[in-house]
């Protein structure tokens, strides 16, 4: 059965329980971190920071201000950039539907880092020779295999952060985007639940996805190209050089031997 | 200008150096090169630190790549422009041999075969695919290595791809190259000139007829 979570912005009052519960289960540790002006803290995702609460301030017409925020972390696509340009099977899908993480594969290319639609992975001790780890939300794959909750939806005060069966999730935040439509909330909208093969992290939000920062269209880019295409043409391409190279071999060995037989 | 008098010296020592140089360097990035790009192979040899080790080697293979380029400029800069200006020539002559070079290689028909000069057409074309090949490969591999996280992630997404394209040519013209000179029944004589510089004055006559004539005319 496919896994999602389901994150209802609607519900979220950005108290930082589940930035908090990731880095108690991931063993990370706290960043020292500088006031940037605004309530983001850290402002960034980080090799210690899997996923953390993002703020906007939107302007209304009249000059109301609305404050918005969101959990900031890997999305877990269905057909994720990351998997397909990943060399190594480090990143790779999970039966059960979120994109699973196993470090002791990782030789630190970071091509994740640069294929990511969402910009969510981070390289950990990174050099100039190419050292580093990939890191990022690995959907607490330690625990969901355990039968357990992911810990951000299980720290959730408020049930912001559902963890269940994907499709029942779906139908849930339908149903949750009608009620807040009904409520003044026009432009409700359940994020991700067809993007990118569907989303492991959906949202229900309240405003437009550009509101929340979140791509309208997010797409692998070139990955989509990369593999197979690309893979294929460089295994045809040498393939057919290396028959066409063989012929050439066997014509001229043969015509090495009916020069002989003449010339004798 | 011959060590024999049936020889010819078709290669300075600096071009023979380059040429080997470029050669090693080659053959280091490709291994550790395919590596990377190929899961099949990736799977198993470049996971884990292991694969960092791989990464690494393909930087020092780089840097000696970047070698090849400066070093044939340092060590026989006129070799190098002569060569240039060479692969850059084209004439009447290079595409009679490109409609008379399937006969010739796959059918073992000789006749239509026009005269050539110090590289034939084949090789002006695999010496104009490794010239932008390494610029290709270098500025991309400079991006990927130096610049990563500092340009904007499509740069670096078309430089993977670039940098891909690049090792697909290189690779199918590597094995046509590597075939001809080293393989092929009737071209002994050319593996000959880039191990020690001279060549079979017949080998020359036969292949290389144009230059032949210039030399003759010459001396």
């Amino acid at each position: 059965m496919t896994k999602a979570m389901l994150i209802d912005v609607s519900k979220c009052m950005a108290c930082r329980a589940c930035q908090v519960a990731c880095k108690a289960w991931n063993d990370l540790p706290a960043e020292i971190t500088v006031c940037a002006g605004c309530y983001d803290n850290p402002t960034d995702l980080s090799p210690d920071t899997w996923n953390r609460i993002a703020f906007w301030e939107v302007e209304r017409d009249g000059g109301r201000v609305d404050w918005v925020f969101r959990p900031v972390r890997c999305m877990h696509c269905s057909d994720a950039p990351c998997v397909r340009v990943c060399p190594t099977g480090a990143l790779f899908k999970d039966p059960m539907g979120f994109t699973a993480y196993d470090e002791s594969k990782c030789n630190g290319c970071g091509y994740c880092v640069q294929f990511c639609p969402f910009d969510v992975p981070r390289l950990k001790e990174a050099d100039l020779w190419g050292k580093g780890k990939t890191t990022k939300c690995t959907f607490c794959q330690d625990r969901v295999h355990e039968g357990l909750t992911p810990a951000c939806a299980k720290a959730c005060p408020t049930g912001a952060i559902k963890f269940g069966n994907r499709a029942e999730l779906m139908a849930e935040g339908r149903a949750r985007v009608e009620k807040l439509k009904g409520n003044g909330f026009t432009d409700a909208n359940l994020y991700g639940a067809n993007l990118l093969g569907g989303l492991g992290m959906t949202y229900v939000l309240t405003d437009k996805p550009e509101v929340f920062e979140l791509p309208r269209n997010p797409t692998g880019g070139l990955a989509e190209a990369w593999q197979p295409w690309i893979q294929t043409l460089g295994g045809v391409a040498v393939g057919a050089t290396a028959l066409g190279l063989v012929i050439t071999w066997l014509v001229a060995r043969q015509n090495i031997k009916v020069e002989e037989a003449e010339g004798g | 200008m011959a060590r024999k008098s049936d020889e010819i010296l078709m290669f300075s020592t600096a071009q023979r150096f380059v040429h080997w140089l470029h050669t090693a360097a080659f053959a280091v990035l490709m291994v550790t090169g395919v590596a990377l790009y190929a899961p099949w192979f990736g799977n198993s040899v470049a996971t884990g630190a292991g694969g960092h080790v791989v990464r690494l080697i393909h930087r020092f293979g780089a840097i000696a790549f970047m070698l090849v380029p400066i070093c044939y400029l340092l060590f026989d800069p006129q070799g190098l422009f002569a060569a240039m200006k060479r692969i850059f020539t084209w004439g009447p002559d290079d595409l009679g041999w490109l409609r008379a070079a399937p006969a010739y290689y796959f059918l073992g028909d000789e006749e239509a075969m026009p005269p050539q000069d110090k590289y034939n057409t084949g090789q002006k074309l695999f010496y104009l695919v490794v010239v932008f090949c390494m610029v290709g490969f270098i500025v991309t591999g400079l991006i990927m290595w130096f610049a990563k996280g500092a340009v904007a992630p499509w740069v670096f997404q078309w430089s993977v791809f670039i940098h891909d394209l690049c090792t697909i040519a290189y690779a199918a013209f590597f094995l046509v190259h590597f075939m001809l000179s080293v393989m092929h029944p009737l071209m002994k004589g050319a593996l000959n000139g880039m191990l020690f510089g001279w060549m079979p004055r017949e080998y020359v006559k036969h292949h290389h007829a144009k230059y032949y004539e210039k030399l003759e005319s010459e001396s």
